[in-house]
């Protein structure tokens, strides 16, 4: 197992209930909520670096919205 | 980085022994020169008999295309993905790849965090399905324990997904994950999931071995 290290987090309280209900609808601890949005982020973020973009397609629709990212 | 290395065992099919094995978390430099200078050989030697018998292109290994440089290449650095392998007698004898960012499709773990195997493959030396007798056994089963651990280590519960190469079906149906039928947005493989539950019973199967 990979040697973790322990931080301190501020988050809001709307931001501790999304994270609450994320983890509790996501079946994972709030601390895997946390390290799968990281992974998620930086997976994007390399893409996007690259000059590819984050589509969303409406399964039914077939529609297209674009995500953008700062 | 630090590499995990797990001792474990393979059964050496000739004498039938324990043969001692390290199970590492991570794809390294010397894992890609074995794949490069023994097992591509071996495998190039394979395929040129399946040409020289005349045997279509179909029944040929399917994964005889894979290049685990350039997987490995393409997602280094990213947190989303992990590589595992499988070292012993002094070379590589199984590599797998996988990817944290997927979710379940079973009906009771829909929408939930996986870990997807992107890739696993043993040694050509080491796959019955290649005609010789394989060397060791064992390498797909340690790798598919290695993920399915992880998976436990992230929280996962032990999800785990993956699409198959046909010739690999038979393989994840007998150690109990769900097929869930052939995926036509993923060339028509087929998409295996395992649950918590199955997870927990491949724990228990493998143990009692």
């Amino acid at each position: 197992m990979t040697a973790k290290r322990t931080m301190t987090l501020n988050l809001t309280d709307a931001e501790m209930r999304v994270l609450d209900e994320l983890s509790a609808r996501k079946d994972i601890t709030k601390t895997a909520v946390l390290r799968q949005a990281l992974r998620l982020y930086q997976t994007i973020d390399a893409r996007v670096e690259k000059g590819e973009k984050l589509l969303f397609e409406n399964d039914a629709t077939k529609e297209k919205a674009e995500l953008m990212l700062l | 980085m630090t590499v995990d290395v797990s001792k474990i065992y393979l059964l050496d099919v000739a004498t039938g022994a324990s043969v001692e094995a390290e199970l590492r978390d991570a794809i390294e430099q010397a894992q890609l020169d074995d794949w490069q200078t023994k097992w591509r050989p071996a495998l190039l030697t394979v395929l040129q008999e399946l040409a020289r018998r005349g045997v279509p292109i179909d029944q040929w290994p399917q994964s005889w295309h894979w290049d685990w440089t350039q997987k490995t290449t393409r997602v280094q650095g990213l947190l989303a993905f992990r590589g595992f392998s499988v070292v012993a007698l002094g070379e590589t004898q199984g590599l797998a790849q996988v990817d944290l960012t997927k979710t379940g499709r079973e009906a009771n773990q829909r929408g939930k965090p996986l870990v997807y195997v992107d890739y696993l493959e043993a040694a050509p030396w080491n796959r019955p399905e290649l005609g010789a007798a394989p060397r060791l056994r064992g390498v797909g089963s340690a790798l598919i324990t290695a993920a399915i651990a992880l998976s436990e280590d992230e929280g996962f519960k032990g999800r785990l997904g993956l699409h198959s190469l046909p010739q690999a079906d038979d393989y994840y149906r007998k150690i109990g994950m769900t097929d869930l039928g052939q995926d036509v947005a993923y060339q028509n493989l087929r998409y295996f999931e395992m649950t918590s539950e199955q997870a927990r019973a491949f724990f228990e199967q493998e143990g009692e071995r």
